[in-house]
């Protein structure tokens, strides 16, 4: 099949999955990611070199709204109560996850490592829609718990940029330019923004993309992953956005419009049926792996800073989605993790944000009255 | 049957308009204290942004801000006081849930009759029907 061709099978699965997710209600990721699962197997299609480089691109674009969409004020404030809740649950099921990979599944250490780190998430736009819907956003709780989803963000990102990094002389301009780009761009961004933004032509975009860019070739030949510098430039960045709306907006029409579909396709392009079909069973020990460690790690520190939802925000925080597939994904291209690997990965990545969201609402959802009583103290 | 706490439940449809106007009506003549539940229906699910999840939720904040504005003016012109509530989620649940919260002795709502998706799935009148603690009155 011609590269145009496939370019125009996944831009109409991608425009329909667009309109499905508006009329279902669900997020366009996941349905872009069951979309391209079911082009990949139904058509056999493997992504093009074009689909995988727009589709890492857009992971680092990913990483950098969400860096950008933090509530700085909000984190400085309830670091503390939140470094302990987001702390275990990145480490807990990474541990966990990683060892059972290592070894009861056999795989490799750098595969365990993809799969702990993979594994380890906590998606906070999912965590977000179930507060804002609950109206635990405007908690003490709900804050803690946005805190604390960061909290393990951040180390799944500095989990996928540092453990893999190899020992060379690329370290070094790596380091230095994420720090000098982390430094110097929240101070560039005032000047440059007004004299050039407010235009078609987008000159703070293509600023923030250049700059993604070359933070992903410098990740590149260090052989580490550009997701942690991105995520912090787009934290250093997220004042200036909170101050500037309008900018933040245009970054996510164009992000949304044509990168992070490619993103998602390509994710669930690169899910093999067959394969999810004969490892059922591991299927099912790794998405055990993933919740046992989170809610045991987690519930017992809930109880204590999220009374009386103890039990609701253990379940959010074993949700994952995002950052678990830019994971997986890393792990696919870099040639770490094979294709079966991927799809067992990226699937209790996907049940993850759904599972434990779904018994938490279900179940364990805060009545009105318990969040309006909350919201008053 | 003398009412003391009335929920309605109101969209914006035609159909929840004649529902708000029954609930009106019948507040005024049993004296009972009226709220308006708007659902403005659950947010994406499993989001992969916050910026997916907030654009959606402004949009609706807009439109069931208005909504709720429209319905306290209704109310007002008949003498009516309402509480309106606005809350995103599923309109059923939230709806059985406000009016056992708030002790409601009847809820009122409308019901748009739409065949396929009420015989696949049922309709909200039938959920909240189906799982409220108190007397329902389905307005066509």
């Amino acid at each position: 099949m011609s590269g145009l061709a496939v370019a125009a099978i996944l831009a109409g699965a991608i425009l329909l999955a667009g309109t499905v997710s508006v009329e279902v209600g669900l997020s366009v990721a996941i349905v872009e990611l069951a979309a391209g699962f079911v082009v990949g197997n139904a058509f056999d299609l493997t992504a093009p070199d074009w689909l995988t480089f727009i589709g890492t691109f857009a992971g680092v674009v990913l990483a950098f709204l969400a860096g950008a969409e933090v509530d700085t004020p909000q984190l400085r404030r309830e670091w503390r109560a939140s470094f302990s809740i987001g702390a275990v649950s990145f480490a807990a099921p990474f541990v966990v996850v990683g060892l059972l990979a290592y070894y009861g599944l056999g795989w490799n250490h750098r595969q365990a490592e993809i799969a702990g780190i993979a594994l380890s998430t906590t998606s906070l736009a999912v965590v977000y829609a179930v507060l804002v819907e609950t109206g635990l956003n405007q908690t003490l709780i709900g804050k803690r718990l946005m805190s604390a989803t960061f909290v393990t963000d951040l180390g799944t990102v500095v989990a996928l940029t540092v453990l893999f990094i190899e020992p060379g002389v690329w370290i070094i301009p790596f380091t230095l330019v994420s720090i000098g780009v982390v430094y110097v761009l929240p101070k560039l961004a005032p000047w440059f923004f007004s004299r050039y933004g407010d235009r078609v032509t987008e000159p703070e975009i293509k600023l923030v993309f250049a700059v993604l860019f070359l933070l992903m070739w410098l990740a590149g030949r260090a052989h580490s992953h550009a997701v942690l510098p991105a995520f912090i430039l787009g934290l250093v960045m997220s004042d200036h956005y909170a101050r500037h709306h309008k900018e933040q907006e245009r970054m996510r029409v164009v992000a949304f419009a044509f990168l992070t579909p490619f993103f998602f396709f390509k994710g669930g392009m690169s899910i093999s049926a067959s394969a999810l079909w004969a490892n059922l069973g591991i299927l099912a020990l790794l998405f055990v792996g993933k919740m046992v460690p989170k809610l045991a790690g987690v519930y017992p520190l809930a109880r204590r800073y999220c009374a009386p939802h103890g039990t609701f925000t253990t379940l959010l925080m074993s949700t994952g989605l995002t950052f678990g597939t830019i994971s997986a994904l890393y792990g696919l291209n870099a040639g770490i993790i094979d294709r079966t690997q991927f799809s067992l990965l990226v699937a209790v990545v996907v049940l993850s944000a759904i599972v434990p969201t779904a018994i938490a609402q279900r179940f364990f959802q805060p009545t009105p009255t318990q969040i309006e009583q909350e919201v008053r103290t | 049957m003398p009412f003391e706490r009335i929920v309605v439940a109101i969209d914006g449809s035609e159909c929840s308009d004649r529902a708000f106007d029954k609930a009106v009506e019948l507040a005024k003549l049993t004296g009972a204290t009226l709220t308006a539940l708007a659902v403005e229906g659950p947010l994406p699910a499993y989001a992969a942004t916050l910026g997916e999840v907030d654009e959606v939720k402004r949009e609706k904040d807009l439109f069931f801000g208005a909504l709720a504005a429209a319905a306290r003016a209704r109310a007002e012109q008949e003498g009516v006081a309402v509480e309106v509530a606005v809350q995103p989620g599923h309109a059923a649940e939230l709806i059985v849930r406000l009016a056992r919260d708030r002790a409601a002795d009847l809820i009122v709502l409308g019901h748009r009759g739409h065949f396929v998706r009420d015989h696949l799935l049922g309709s909200t009148a039938d959920r909240v029907a189906g799982h409220a603690d108190c007397p329902v009155m389905i307005v066509r």
